[in-house]
């Protein structure tokens, strides 16, 4: 896919092969005036290539909203957005539909699946809306790797949440892409189908290399990464490189202890 | 607290209720505008009678019951020295002699054009008279003062372009009739639509009458006595038997006959009152469904803390008694406009209706209320009951999209017991007997076949269109697939949103399979049986001697035909006297001009005086070759004759008697029988048909009256009035259509809000705009051929068994019109997408990171 018109910044630190996402003086602001809210206020980020990065931070930290901006999903009030080399801001809706169909996967937190496809034809959508026929071979490896293979035909509705975060999941990784983002991805799940769900998340980062951004409020979630970016009030704050929950949630106490002073 | 519960559902859910309003007004319109019409048009036409009627008109003998008047007698008239004697009467001013023909026709010579109304209003020509209250008044020029001058009404003579000093001729059985226009006169109130002539009474007398004589005598009193009275005293004075009325009965009478035409347009707006009824019925249930299934939650809730049952119930009929009311009163609004409108139709036809005085009553208030309210109500009744239902529980479930309805086993079953009902009663009208057995079990079967198809529809959705929509993923990809899936995983609502469509297809389907059935066999009946080449037809006057002897002298005319029709009393061996049209028909008739099926019997027997009857009638009345039967003409002549021949029935001629012209002159002296109507003439042999028939149309030039058409031509003129049926059909089918296509709409405008989170994730994840809206104009496609397919199937059901139910009736021949079928199959998918417009177009908008976010 060569719809992309921006080409890749060379004044970016670490160099493509390097980095999956980045961006630069990122803001995004609601309303106008007297009642303008800032979300994100000037964020340079990177997210490496290969690696597993969490973002964590109090509900109204912007979290959330940095994802869907990185994702394409959203629209920026200023700065610069790259992924895997291509400028991102400014696109037309069109090119960002192809960009996050060819170059993005998600994982959401509840309702991932078409209830009306079956676990199979939920998986490989990404793939029969660009019209590409799946690499049956990483498709099964992918399958095996989730452990679905029995539930292929069943319809999400008879599937456990736990089963159907993972048919996201699978989806999400079945077109290969450049990246993938998960808003909360196990945040409806009980303790046991969430650590599933990381733990795949984890492999295919690990076995299959694959990029992954994270959104979560979870510390235990986090523990999963390999880095934690830590925001606050639309700025980055902190960061922690191979976490574990532990630190993370002491990390996050500190923060709720400097809000409340 | 649940009336303002229910009007704020009602405007939160605008959209939705706009559709379904759109219905209810539809159908209200209608329901009122013709009430307001035909309201209208009676005041009118009361309001020119009442001003026009004279107090007392004597008029000729009723005919005794056994003796009634034949096709193209002579007018039955009162004699002169009545109006002596009915002016005697004490309280008459005075006494006027009217004479008022309506078989006459007007033509102007100048281009042998006919002047006048050449439909539906009457052409009617009379003396000038001056009484109290004439109808009409001079504008321009003065009244008939010699025998040569005439005065026509203004508005036909600007439609003709005639004016003062022009010439007019007056045809009649009597032959043509030259005048000059010696006035114009101006209708005092409304003009009726009719085209009227005035000669001098003395020449109307010669010219219309043949006779010294009146049509009617109008009396006019001086106010001293009440019409009653002056009735009484009249009907004392002349005796005789003379019809006697007074003012007010004559305006009975002529509303009666104006009434009945207007008949026609009433019951046809009705028509499309009911269709409206009945397809906005199926948008009402639909909408009021899906609202209760988009607020299973809230209802749910409202149930949790403690509302009952009822109070659920009556909070979804609250609703629709706002759309209701609403509705009607937009609907008699609209009503209105439709009154106006058709106003304007009669005027473009020469009625001079005025939309200045709408009449207004409380009929229409009432009947378009009724109509709109219960309607709406009774359509809410089920899913406002399914409401009631909806367990407390459903409130705290994680609901997402509502649950798919299970497929109710019962109403499978019910269903399936309809259905076949309906299929076992057409089948067994296909085979009845009798065309009156047979068309009882038809209705009986369109109608439990439809019903059984409407309940049926959710179970037909699910396997129709996984059939019809296998294609659908490999000619369009991920977005046909997904539509697919959409349109069956609510097979109720597909069902119902379907069925509107299909009651509508259904009809125009069956509609054209019984009239392409008539035309072709009707020309295959032409093909079969006619041997003659031309048939000229005098339309509302007589054929005159001229005329067969201007067409006896064209060349290339080998003979001509004479039928004279009689509405005749056959007296059987039984004793039992039996009505019967019988022709009297010249020796071609049979020997070389038609060629009728016989069951029995030799034609030949006709021309040496005996009786040929149809089947049906002999099969009736226990007749057979060889029963005699002693035949009534007009005027009380008899003849007894034997039955020589048995034909079958065919379309052409149906069950009709025949017998030789000159055994009837044997019994009906000249000056009793009736004038000609129809006559045929053939070719000789090799004679060019094409050019006999210019031929023949020159020669008949001046009488811009008759027809005449060679086969083909009448086979086209078969064929023009099937279709002026056909176009009042699809009329009502495009208006049930409209609706239908409100209720896709309404369906698929719901399915995206439902979907809206599922809208969403695919985008999200990489769905464009263009595969989005493709994938709700599929599914929107999906759904329009769906019922288009039902719509069909019952249809051709429908047709195919009326063809066979009147196989006997004229209809032998079965012909699917495979054109319309295919028309509409791809009409059908136009419908689709049109419907989809919308819906699409506002997914397509739709905020990708919102639609997530929707809970």
């Amino acid at each position: 896919m060569t719809t992309a018109t921006a080409v890749y910044d060379p004044q970016l630190p670490g160099g493509e092969s390097a980095v999956a996402a980045s961006a630069r003086r990122l803001t995004k602001a609601y309303g106008a005036g007297e009642t303008k809210v800032t979300a994100l206020d000037a964020v340079d980020v990177d997210i490496q290539r290969g690696r597993f990065t969490a973002i964590m931070g109090p509900s109204g930290s912007g979290k959330s909203t940095l994802m869907h901006c990185l994702a394409g999903l959203d629209t920026v009030s200023s700065g610069r957005i790259w992924i895997g080399g291509t400028e991102i801001t400014g696109l037309k809706d069109k090119q960002l539909t192809r960009l996050r169909r060819d170059k993005i996967g998600f994982i959401f937190q509840a309702f991932n699946l078409l209830p009306t496809l079956n676990a199979l034809e939920n998986i490989t959508l990404p793939m029969d809306i660009a019209g590409r026929k799946p690499d049956q071979a990483w498709l099964d490896q992918v399958v095996e790797t989730v452990g679905l293979a029995g539930r292929l035909k069943h319809r999400p509705t008879q599937l456990s949440g736990g089963q159907q975060q993972r048919v996201a999941v699978a989806r999400a990784l079945a077109a290969r892409p450049e990246i993938i983002f998960g808003d909360e991805p196990t945040g409806n799940l009980d303790s046991r189908a969430g650590a599933e769900v990381l733990t795949f998340l984890r492999r295919s980062v690990d076995e299959l290399g694959q990029t992954i951004v994270m959104v979560t409020h979870d510390p235990v979630a986090a523990g999963y990464a390999d880095r934690v970016l830590f925001l606050a009030d639309g700025v980055i704050v902190d960061e922690m490189h191979a976490p574990t929950a532990d630190s993370v949630l002491e990390r996050m106490r500190r923060f709720d202890g400097k809000r409340t002073s | 607290m649940m009336l303002k519960t229910s009007l704020r559902s009602f405007f939160a859910h605008k959209g939705r209720m706009a559709l379904s309003l759109i219905a209810v007004v539809l159908s209200v319109a209608f329901v009122s505008g013709t009430l307001v019409f035909s309201n209208t048009a009676t005041s009118t036409f009361d309001k020119l009678f009442a001003a026009t009627a004279s107090d007392v008109s004597v008029q000729p003998p009723k005919p005794a019951e056994d003796d009634d008047p034949q096709l193209g007698d002579k007018v039955p008239t009162v004699p002169v020295a009545l109006a002596q004697q009915l002016a005697a009467v004490p309280g008459v001013k005075t006494a006027v002699g009217q004479v008022m023909v309506g078989d006459a026709t007007l033509v102007n010579p100048a281009t042998n054009k006919l002047v006048g109304p050449t439909s539906g209003a009457p052409t009617l020509v009379g003396n000038w008279t001056d009484t109290p209250r004439n109808a009409l008044h001079i504008t321009s020029g003065h009244v008939p003062q010699n025998a040569g001058e005439l005065v026509l009404d203004a508005d036909t003579a600007k439609k003709a372009k005639l004016g003062l000093g022009d010439k007019l001729r007056v045809d009649n059985a009597g032959g043509k009739h030259e005048f000059t226009i010696a006035g114009i006169a101006s209708f005092t109130t409304t003009n009726p639509g009719a085209a009227l002539a005035f000669l001098d009474t003395a020449t109307a007398q010669q010219v219309l009458l043949g006779e010294q004589a009146y049509t009617s005598v109008e009396a006019f009193g001086d106010g001293s006595r009440s019409n009653d009275r002056l009735k009484a005293d009249a009907l004392a004075k002349v005796g005789g038997g003379y019809q006697v009325k007074t003012a007010a009965e004559q305006k009975a009478e002529n509303n009666k006959s104006v009434g009945s035409g207007l008949d026609f347009m009433k019951y046809a707006m009705l028509g499309f009152a009911g269709v409206s009824l009945i397809v906005g019925g199926f948008l009402i249930i639909n909408t009021f469904s899906m609202l209760v299934a988009q607020r299973t939650r809230e209802i749910g809730l409202l149930r949790a803390i403690g509302g009952s049952r009822r109070q659920v119930n009556g909070s979804v009929l609250a609703e629709a008694l706002i759309l209701g009311v609403l509705g009607s009163t937009l609907g008699i609004g609209v009503g209105l406009g439709i009154a106006v409108g058709l106003i304007k139709l009669m005027n473009a036809i020469g009625m001079d209706l005025k939309a200045s005085d709408l009449q207004i009553g409380p009929d229409v208030f009432v009947a378009g209320y009724a109509v709109g309210i219960v309607i709406t109500v009774v359509a809410a009744w089920i899913p406002a009951r399914r409401a009631s239902k909806i367990a407390p529980m459903a409130a705290l479930r994680d609901h997402g999209t509502p649950a798919e309805a299970r497929s109710n086993i019962v109403r499978t079953i019910i269903g399936l017991l309809l259905t076949a009902g309906g299929a076992g009663l057409l089948v067994l009208a296909a085979q009845a007997e009798k065309a009156a057995t047979g068309g009882q079990y038809l209705g009986l079967g369109v109608l439990l076949s439809l019903i059984g198809f409407v309940v049926l529809g959710p179970l037909l959705a699910t396997a129709v269109i996984k059939v019809l929509g296998a294609l659908l993923p490999a000619l369009f990809g991920p977005s046909g697939k997904l539509a697919q899936r959409n349109a069956t995983r609510n097979p109720r609502r597909t069902g119902a949103t379907a069925a509107a469509l299909m009651i509508g297809l259904a009809l125009v389907i069956g509609a054209s399979v019984f009239s392409s059935s008539a035309v072709s066999s009707t020309s295959a009946q032409i093909d079969k049986s006619v041997g003659v080449d031309y048939i000229i037809g005098g339309g509302r006057t007589p054929v005159t001697p001229e005329m067969m002897d201007a067409v006896r002298k064209t060349p290339g005319v080998d003979h001509i035909t004479t039928e004279k029709d009689f509405d005749a009393k056959f007296q059987l061996p039984d004793g039992q006297t039996k009505r019967t049209g019988l022709a009297a028909v010249s020796p071609t008739f049979f020997s070389t001009d038609f060629r009728l099926p016989v069951t029995s019997g030799a034609v030949e027997s006709i021309g040496r005086g005996s009786l040929g009857i149809g089947e049906s009638f002999a099969k009736d009345h226990n007749l057979k070759v060889g029963d005699s039967v002693t035949v009534t003409y007009a005027k009380g002549h008899t003849q007894v004759l034997p039955v020589g021949v048995v034909f079958a029935k065919s379309s052409l001629y149906g069950d009709a008697s025949f017998v030789d012209a000159a055994t009837m002159a044997k019994a009906v002296p000249a000056a009793d029988q009736p004038a000609d109507r129809t006559f045929y003439a053939k070719a000789s042999a090799g004679a060019d048909v094409a050019r006999t028939l210019t031929a023949l149309e020159g020669a008949l030039k001046e009488y811009p009256q008759l027809t005449i058409k060679d086969q083909a031509g009448y086979k086209e003129l078969v064929q023009s009035q099937v279709n002026t049926l056909l176009y009042l059909i699809y009329g009502l089918v495009g208006l049930s259509i409209t609706v239908a296509v409100l209720g896709v709409v309404n369906t698929l405008a719901l399915s995206v809000v439902e979907r809206t989170r599922e809208i969403g994730l695919l985008r999200a994840i990489g769905l464009s705009r263009r595969q989005l809206r493709r994938m709700i104009r599929l599914e929107s496609v999906v759904i329009a051929v769906f019922g288009a397919v039902l719509g069909t199937v019952l249809g051709l059901a429908w047709g195919v068994t009326a063809q066979r139910v009147l196989r006997d009736q004229g209809l032998g021949t079965l012909s699917v019109p495979t054109t319309t079928i295919v028309v509409t199959l791809v009409a059908s998918v136009v419908i689709g997408l049109l419907a989809a417009l919308f819906p699409a177009f506002r997914a397509g908008r739709m905020n990708v990171l919102a639609a997530i976010a929707t809970d």
